[in-house]
C-alpha cells in the first residue's frame, strides 16, 4: 500500500530542505571564486600562498609514506603470520582512531619539548646536567608528520587487512609456482591486487590531514586551514577566506575522486568464490620479536603514549580538574551536542535508506550519494560557508523580526556537524539494510502491511545494532571536530575539543589533561564496536 | 637413479593433521615426457599430493626426485618458486588485476620482447590469442582455462601438474580442451600429473593411470 499522497509530498519536501541544508554552505563556499579578490588575497599570492601549498603537500606526502609503511606492513603481517600478541595485536591496531590528531599533538610537546617528560625522564636516568636536550624538537612539520601518520594509518591498515585477508589463496600459490618468493608475492601480487583498498584509505588520511586545523596550529605549521583561520580572525576577511576555502575544497575534492573511484574498483581485490583460508606461516626466533615491535610500535605512538602523558598529566597534577564548572559544562555541552546531531543524523539515514529500498531511483540514490560526501568538506571550510549562509539568512529573511537570530547560534555548529557525520550513520544503516533480505519486504507486503507499519515494526527492530553504532559514530565525530566548533559555537559555549584547544594554546596542558582524556574515551566506544567487527571479520569466522 | 624418470617420490607421508595422515608412504614414478593420471574419490587427496610436488606444503616423511633433484626430504625442501614444475588448478588462480596478456607473461623471464613472443606464442597454441588484451573476469571459464594452460607453459617446465583442470567445463569443451592440451604436452615434450574424479579425463587424456586408495598409490585396473 502506499503512502498517502500529502504524506509522500511532505516527504519529499523534507528530503529537499535537508539536501538544500547540506548544498547551500558548499555552494557560498565555492560561489566566492566568481567574487571579487581584494588587497589581502594579493597579499596571501605574495608572501604565503606557496608556503601553504608547499606545506599542505609536504605534510600529506610525509604522511602517507609513513601511514603506508606501518598501515599497509602491519596488515600483511596480521593477515599472513602467527606471531607474540598476533591475537591482540589484530584489533588494537586501530585503537588511534580514538586519539585526534591534535591531541596527539599535545601529548608529544608535553613529551618531547625541552623540559618535557621525556627529556626529563632522559636527564634523569642518565644523570645529565638541565641544559641538555636528548630527543629533537617535535614542533616542525615532521612532527606534524608522525602525529598525523600514527594517529591516522588505522584507515590504511583497517581497508588494506580486508583486501589482504580476502586474496584468494589459489592466486598468491600461483605466484610462488610462477616463481615469486615471499617478498616479490608481497610486492608484485598482494600489493597490486590491494591497491584500490590501498589508495581508498590512503585518500582517507589525506583529506583528514588537510582538514585538520588543531594539531598544525599547535606545531605552527601554516597550511590552508590556519591559512583561512588567520585570513578570517587576524584579517577579519571573511571573502579572501571563503576564497582560501574554496582552494583547500577543490583540493580536498580530488582526494574524495580518487577514493570513490577506488573504492569502486575494489570488488577485485575481495573474495571470489574460489576462496580458501591461508595456513599462515608461524614466526619464530629474531622473526617473531621483530614482527612484533613493527605492529606494536604505531599502536605504542598513536595511542598507549599519549594516553600514558594524559593521564599522567591529569592524574599527579590536576585531578580535581574533573570536578571543575568548565570540565562539566564543557562535558555536558558536548554530550547533548553530540545525542542531537545524532539523532538527527540517525533519524535522516534511516529513513533515505528506508525509501531507497522501495525507491531505488536515481534522483534519491543522487542525493544520498551526495550528501555522504560532507565528511570530506573540512570543518572550517563548512564554518565560513555556515557563516556566510546563516549572515545571509539573517540579514535577509530574520533580520526585520528576529535580528541576528542563525549566526553564532547553535544551529550553525548543528548543521556543521550533521554535514560532516551524516555519511558515519548512513554507511552504518545502509549495511544494516543489504544485511535484511528483500523478500521479507515483500512477504510483509503481501501480508497487507504497510510501508509505516514495516519501517517501525519490521526495520526498526532488524536495525537496532545498525542505529545504535551509527549515533555512536556519529556522538564520537562530534566530540572531536575542533575547527568547526571553535568558529561556530555560540558565545560563552564551550565543548570538550574548544577547552582542550583553549588551556593547550595557553599552554595550561595539565588542565586541558581531563577533557582531552575525555574525548578519547568517548572515542573508544564506537572503536569497541569496530573491534569486535574486526575479530569476527575473517572469512570463516562466525 | 634413472635418468628417463621426470619424478620419483617414495614413501611419502602426509597430513593437514599430525597423525591424520591422507597420504602414508605412497610411492609413484613418472618417465619423461609421459602422462600420467590419478584418480580418487574426492577428499582422498589427490590435490594435496600435486601440492606436495608443488611444494605448496611439506610433507611428514618421505622423498621426492625430480631429474634425479632431491626436492623434498627431511633436510631439503626445494621451495614452490625454484622448483620449477607448472601447476593448474580448477579455481584457474589468473590473476584478477592482470590482463590476459600479462597473467600469461608473469613467469616468464627474459627482455620485454621475448616475454610478449613467448607469451603470444603459448596464446596461440591454446587458442586464446584473441582475448590477450581481456581481463580474466571478463573471460567464460573456458577460455580462463586455456590461459591459465597457456600461463603454466609460457614457464616451459619440464612437467605440469593438473588438478581437475576440466571439471568445470561443459561437456563439448571439455572434450576438444582435453584433446587439444594433450597434443599440446606430446608436441612440447612436457610431463604432466593429472588428478581427477572424472574416468573420462584419465582414461582420455593420460598414458598410464594410477588410483589413490587407502593413503596409497595402486594400480588402475580397467
Amino acid at each position: 500500500m502506499a503512502l498517502p499522497k500529502i504524506s509522500q509530498l511532505l516527504i519529499k519536501f523534507t528530503i529537499i530542505l535537508f539536501f538544500g541544508f547540506f548544498l547551500i554552505p558548499i555552494f557560498f563556499v565555492l560561489l566566492s571564486l566568481l567574487g571579487e579578490y581584494n588587497n589581502n588575497w594579493t597579499h596571501l599570492i605574495d608572501y604565503v600562498l606557496t608556503d601553504y601549498i608547499f606545506n599542505s603537500i609536504l605534510l600529506i606526502t610525509g604522511v602517507s609514506l609513513v601511514s603506508l609503511i606501518f598501515g599497509v606492513g602491519s596488515a600483511w603481517f596480521i593477515s599472513n603470520y602467527d606471531f607474540l600478541g598476533k591475537g591482540w595485536l589484530e584489533w588494537a591496531l586501530v585503537l588511534p582512531l580514538a586519539v585526534p590528531p591534535y591531541i596527539l599533538a599535545y601529548a608529544f610537546t608535553g613529551l618531547f619539548d625541552a623540559y618535557g617528560t621525556a627529556n626529563e625522564l632522559f636527564r634523569l636516568l642518565f644523570n645529565i646536567s638541565d641544559n641538555y636536550v636528548f630527543f629533537p624538537n617535535v614542533r616542525n612539520i615532521y612532527g606534524a608528520i608522525i602525529v598525523f601518520s600514527f594517529t591516522l594509518y588505522p584507515y590504511v591498515y583497517l581497508t588494506t587487512r580486508m583486501a589482504f585477508i580476502n586474496q584468494s589463496r589459489t592466486i598468491i600459490e600461483s605466484g610462488k609456482i610462477l616463481g615469486l618468493d615471499n617478498k616479490s608475492i608481497f610486492f608484485r601480487l598482494a600489493i597490486p591486487m590491494a591497491r584500490p583498498a590501498i589508495i581508498a584509505g590512503l585518500a582517507l588520511i589525506i583529506m583528514e590531514t588537510l582538514s585538520d586545523f588543531g594539531a598544525v596550529e599547535h606545531f605552527a605549521i601554516p597550511t590552508f586551514t590556519v591559512g583561512i583561520y588567520r585570513t578570517w580572525f587576524g584579517m577579519y576577511d571573511l571573502g579572501t577566506a571563503m576564497q582560501l576555502s574554496s582552494l583547500l575544497l577543490i583540493f580536498v575534492g580530488f582526494f574524495l575522486i580518487l577514493e570513490k573511484f577506488e573504492r569502486n574498483k575494489l570488488s577485485y581485490s575481495l573474495a571470489s568464490s574460489t576462496f580458501k583460508k591461508f595456513k599462515k606461516e608461524n614466526l619464530e626466533g629474531w622473526k617473531n620479536f621483530a614482527t612484533f615491535f613493527f605492529c606494536f610500535f604505531p599502536l605504542l605512538v598513536g595511542f598507549l603514549i599519549p594516553i600514558l602523558e594524559i593521564t599522567n598529566w591529569a592524574i599527579n597534577f590536576s585531578s580535581d580538574n574533573f570536578f571543575s564548572e568548565t570540565f562539566i559544562n564543557s562535558l555536558f555541552n558536548t554530550i547533548i551536542l553530540g545525542l542531537i546531531a545524532g539523532v538527527i543524523c540517525t533519524f535522516f539515514a534511516f529513513v533515505f535508506n528506508f525509501l531507497k529500498r522501495f525507491d531505488n531511483g536515481f534522483i534519491l540514490n543522487g542525493i544520498s550519494t551526495f550528501i555522504s560526501l560532507g565528511y570530506a568538506v573540512p570543518g572550517l571550510v563548512l564554518a565560513v560557508g555556515i557563516i556566510q549562509f546563516f549572515s545571509l539568512l539573517d540579514k535577509g529573511i530574520f533580520g526585520p523580526y528576529l535580528g541576528i537570530a542563525l549566526t553564532g547560534s547553535i544551529v550553525g555548529l548543528l548543521l556543521a556537524y550533521i554535514i560532516k557525520a551524516y555519511a558515519l550513520a548512513n554507511n552504518s544503516i545502509e549495511s544494516g539494510y543489504e544485511r535484511i533480505d528483500r523478500t521479507i519486504d515483500y512477504v510483509a507486503l503481501s501480508l497487507k502491511t504497510n510501508k509505516v507499519r514495516i519501517f517501525f515494526k519490521i526495520h526498526f527492530p532488524l536495525l537496532k545494532t545498525s542505529i545504535l553504532t551509527g549515533m555512536l559514530l556519529v556522538i564520537s565525530e562530534v566530540i572531536k571536530e575542533l575547527p568547526a566548533t571553535l568558529i561556530l559555537r555560540p558565545f560563552n559555549f564551550d565543548t570538550l575539543a574548544v577547552t582542550t584547544y583553549i588551556y593547550a594554546a595557553e599552554e595550561r596542558m595539565f588542565e586541558a589533561a581531563s577533557p582531552a582524556i575525555m574525548i578519547v574515551l568517548i572515542g573508544l566506544i564506537p572503536i569497541f564496536f569496530l573491534t569486535r567487527i574486526i575479530r569476527d571479520s575473517r572469512p570463516g569466522n562466525k | 637413479m634413472n635418468e628417463d624418470k621426470c619424478l620419483i617420490i617414495k614413501d611419502l607421508s602426509f597430513g593437514y593433521q599430525k597423525q591424520e595422515e591422507i597420504l602414508l608412504d605412497a610411492n609413484l614414478s613418472l618417465n619423461n615426457g609421459e602422462i600420467l593420471g590419478i584418480i580418487g574419490a574426492s577428499g582422498i587427496g589427490k590435490s594435496s599430493l600435486l601440492r606436495l610436488i608443488a611444494g605448496l606444503e611439506k610433507p611428514f616423511s618421505g622423498e621426492i626426485f625430480y631429474f634425479n633433484k632431491h626436492l623434498n626430504s627431511k633436510s631439503v625442501f626445494v621451495p614452490p618458486h625454484k622448483r620449477g614444475i607448472g601447476l593448474v588448478i580448477q579455481d584457474k588462480g589468473l590473476f584478477p588485476h592482470l590482463n590476459v596478456m600479462d597473467n600469461v607473461k608473469f613467469g616468464i623471464s627474459g627482455t620485454k620482447k621475448e616475454k610478449i613472443d613467448k607469451a603470444m606464442h603459448y596464446l596461440k597454441l591454446l587458442k586464446a590469442e584473441q582475448f590477450k588484451f581481456s581481463m580474466p573476469n571478463n573471460l567464460s571459464g573456458g577460455e580462463q582455462q586455456r590461459v591459465a594452460i597457456a600461463r603454466a607453459l609460457a614457464t616451459e617446465p619440464k612437467l605440469v601438474l593438473l588438478d581437475e583442470p576440466f571439471s568445470s567445463l561443459d561437456i563439448n569443451l571439455r572434450s576438444s580442451l582435453r584433446t587439444e592440451t594433450k597434443a599440446l604436452f606430446k608436441k612440447t615434450k612436457t610431463s604432466c600429473v593429472l588428478v581427477s574424479h572424472d574416468l573420462d579425463d584419465v582414461t582420455h587424456f593420460c598414458d598410464r593411470v594410477l588410483r589413490l586408495e587407502n593413503k596409497k598409490m595402486v594400480e588402475f585396473i580397467d
